[in-house]
Parts: structure tokens; sequence; C-alpha cells
């Protein structure tokens, strides 16, 4: 598998979540440059060329990531408040993905800078279209800072 | 001879003169001796009478100093008794006192009990409330992620494998994606519903009117759906949540339009009425109404008085409003009935100033 020019970091530790984000993202065009990771331990890994991604080329940031907020290891929460607080990663648009509106997790990821924080449809339909509006959204509309 | 006896004569005569000399003198000093024992008399006299007033005096003091002493031993007495009282009532003074101080010392031993017991009871509230929120978390997001699962699954089989499946599967297949998608909703309204009681009430001034009016133009139609005729009132303001109040008549008015949605050229009226310083605000429609059998179901949670067939739902509407009226200390009622439409009321405390 290559992890060169990644557009898409998409982390989620459920993988039936994680097949019906991609299919979603596959349907509307968007997977050619995907990558999954299972948790926020494997998230850093992959940003900071760590572990399993030591050989990844260190200035080839993705244009997006997609993080889940609940999560073994290191939870969403704990990625966000890492990448945020790093000159060199904070300007990567980081979009929550959740299971719930529930409790005090929008307010406290948009303080540490979160740029989105979408709440995951269990409808399919309505979870297809919030998933192929993020992607036209932060790949096609908006502008990157560089 | 003769000479002699002459001599004699003058001699004796002499005498004689100093004699009666010596008489007249004497008469002269007893004259001034008599005048001197007259004066001594009359002294004598004026110093008796001075005597007796002042004896008379001296008695009348005596008898007076009597009199102040039978009075002193009177006080005195007086003044022994009342020594004796006061020394009984410091005893008694004592004794109180020490009473009280035995009731004091029981009161804040009870309050000290108590205030503990309150500072366990909030503790535990606090951590049976903390319990409820994680468990709503886990509920709202553990219950959700398989349900999409199951929804997104069953999709991916309808839209990638529909020719493997004759009509019936089709249609099974469709009934999972259909409950799956209720469950999810039945869940967003168990959340919202638990999410009320923790939520804090804010109360200001509500301009009724205003926020009614807002509600019915916010309200959306299918094409080809029976727009019912709204008729609102002028409506008195009232002291209240205005985010809570408005989740109220949200609520109250799509139902309204929701059970009028079969009758043709229909109307909803709302208004209100005031009584003292509660106003009770209602809402009639000319719909289906229900059955005043079932009224106590009416506001409870799930509760449906319906088919989803005649009218879809979860059944949560009612309670939330009841929920919300409640913690506002006012209350909610219905009249209805079956086909001829239904008049939700609910009271609040009105505007204070208004």
């Amino acid at each position: 598998m290559s992890y060169h020019n990644v557009e898409i970091l998409f982390v989620e530790d459920s993988l039936d979540d994680a097949a019906l984000t991609v299919r979603a993202l596959n349907k509307c065009g968007f997977t050619n440059k995907l990558h999954h990771v299972i948790d926020g331990a494997e998230a850093l890994d992959f940003i900071y060329c760590r572990g399993n991604y030591i050989n990844r080329a260190k200035n080839d940031s993705p244009k997006l990531i997609l993080l889940d907020l609940k999560m073994p290891k290191v939870n969403g929460m704990q990625v966000l408040e890492t990448l945020k607080a790093d000159p060199v990663h904070k300007s990567i648009p980081i979009v929550m993905l959740t299971s719930s509106n529930e409790g005090p997790d929008i307010e406290r990821c948009f303080a540490l800078g979160a740029n989105s924080y979408i709440v995951k449809p269990v409808d399919s339909d309505n979870f297809f279209n919030a998933i192929k509006e993020i992607g036209m959204y932060w790949m096609i509309l908006s502008q990157p800072p560089v | 001879m003769k000479n002699n006896d002459a001599n004699e004569l003058i001699i004796a005569n002499k005498e004689i003169a100093f004699q009666q000399q010596e008489k007249e003198n004497r008469a002269a000093e007893l004259i001034i001796a008599n005048k001197e024992l007259l004066f001594q008399y009359e002294e004598k006299e004026r110093r008796a009478a001075e005597l007796i007033i002042a004896n008379e005096e001296l008695l009348f003091q005596n008898e007076e100093k009597e009199r102040r002493a039978a009075e002193l031993i009177i006080a005195n007495k007086e003044l022994a008794y009342q020594n004796e009282e006061k020394e009984k009532r410091a005893e008694e003074l004592i004794v109180a006192n020490r009473e009280l101080k035995k009731a004091e010392d029981d009161i804040r031993k009870l309050n000290d009990k108590l205030e503990q017991k309150v500072t366990e009871r909030t503790a535990q509230l606090e951590s049976v409330n903390k319990e409820l929120e994680s468990f709503s978390y886990s509920v709202s997001h553990d219950l959700r992620a398989p349900i999409r699962a199951i929804n997104g699954y069953t999709r991916i089989l309808v839209e990638d494998y529909a020719d493997k499946f004759d009509v019936e599967g089709t249609k099974v297949l469709q009934s999972i994606i259909h409950n799956s998608k209720k469950m999810g909703e039945l869940i967003d309204d168990l959340l919202a519903f638990s999410k009320l009681g923790r939520k804090e009430v804010t109360v200001s001034e509500i301009n009724m009117t205003n926020l009614v009016e807002t509600v019915q133009q916010d309200l959306i139609f299918e094409e080809g759906e029976n727009v019912p005729d709204f008729e609102i009132n002028q409506l008195p303001n009232a002291e209240g949540d205005k985010s809570l109040i408005k989740q109220v008549w949200i609520n109250l008015i799509s139902n309204a339009v929701k059970y009028s949605r079969k009758k043709v050229g229909t109307k909803i009226e709302i208004g209100a009425y005031q009584n003292g310083n509660i106003v009770t605000y209602y809402i009639k429609d000319f719909g289906a109404g229900f059955d005043m059998k079932y009224y106590d179901k009416l506001f409870g949670v799930f509760q449906r008085l319906h088919s989803q067939e005649e009218f879809e739902g979860t059944g949560i509407g009612l309670a939330i409003v009841h929920k919300i009226v409640q913690r506002h200390s006012g209350t909610v009622w219905a009249e209805s009935q079956l086909g001829e439409g239904s008049c939700f009321y609910f009271s609040l405390l009105s505007a204070t100033n208004k």
C-alpha cells in the first residue's frame, strides 16, 4: 500500500462505519487518495511518520482529516488537540465525525480548533449525503491555506 | 467733863453719820443686787421656756426617729425577701441556661447531621446524574452505530445486489431499512427527552404572539398537502424559557397540522385567556381528534393514540410538551372528540409587568 500523496486521512475504529463511509466517498469519486487508520495512535503515527509510517515523506500532509471521536487508545479529541497545537500541522482541516450530539464534545472540539463537527446520521440516505457534502466542500470548494 | 461729853457726842455723831452713810451705801448696793437678782430670775425663766420648747422639739424628733426605725425594719425585711427571691431566680436562670445550652448543642448536632446528610445526598444525586449522562451518551453513541450499520448494509444490498432478490426479498430489505431508521429516530427522541430534564430553565419575558407567529411561519408543508388556515389571536406575554416554550409551540402546532391533514379547508385557532397571574394558552384544531377514554396515555413517552399508518410519529412530542410545562410549574391538558378535533391548553405565569 502506498502512503504517498494521501489526500484524506480517515480515522475510524468501527470497520462498519469505515466501510460505509469509504463506499459513500467512492460513489462520489473521492476515494483514490484516502487512507484509513483504525485509532488515534495510528493517526498520529501517520502524521508524524512513526512506527509503520517511518518511511512516509514528512512534508507530505493530507488535505483533510476525517476524525472519529470515540476510539480506543488515543481518542479523536486527543488527536485534534495534538495536531491543532502543532504549528506545522494545525492548518490541516479536521472534520470531526461522531455518532452522537450528546455530551460536552461539540464545544470542546471547536475550542480545540476543529473545522467542522458532523453527527453521523443513522439513515443511510442522509449518511450518504453527509459524506458526499463533506467531500465536496473540503476537497473541492474549500481553498487550502498554501 | 462737859467737853469730854461733847467730844464724845461729836464722835458719837460722827459715828452715827458714818453708820448712816454706811447704811445708805448698803441700801444702794441692795437695790443694785436686787435688780441683779431680778434680771437673773428673768433670765432663768427665759431659759426655762426655751428648755421646754427644746424638750418638746427633742420629743418630736425622738418620735420621728422611732417611726423611721420601724419603717427601716420593714424595709430591711422587704430587702431580705427580695434578696432571697433574687437568689432563687438566679438558680432558676442557671438551670434554664444549662437547658438552653443543651438544646443548642442538640440543634447543632442535628444540623451537622442534616448537613452531612444533604452533602451525602447531593453527592449521590450528582453521581446518579453523571451516571445518567454517561448512560445517555452510551445509548446515543453505542446504539446508533450498529443501527447505522444495519441501515447502511441493507442499503448496499438494495443498491448493489438488487438482481439477487425477488419482489418479496426487496420488500423485506425495505422493511429493515425503514425499521432501523425508525429506531434511530426513537433513540434521538429519547435522548432529546432526557436532555430536557437536565437542561437549565432560563426564565425571561416571552413575547408570545411573536413566538407563535415565528413557529407558524417556519412550518414546512409538502406539495399537495392540506394547509389549514391559522387564526392567531393576540396573546399575553408570559414568563418562561423562550427556547423551551418555542419547542412546546412547535410540537403543539405541528401536531394540530398533522391531525388536520385529512380535512380540507380546516382551520387551527390559537388564543389565550388570563386568570389572575396565570395565563392559559390554547390551540384548537378540527382534525382527527382522539378518544378521551385513552386520555391518561396522551402525555406518556412513546404513547400513541393513532396507528403509524394513520398518522406517523414516535409519540414523544406531547411527552416533551408535558415535561417542559411541568418544568415551568405550569399545567397542560386537553379536550377532544374523535373525528371532531382537539383543543390543547397549557398555563404559565404571566409576565409580571404586562
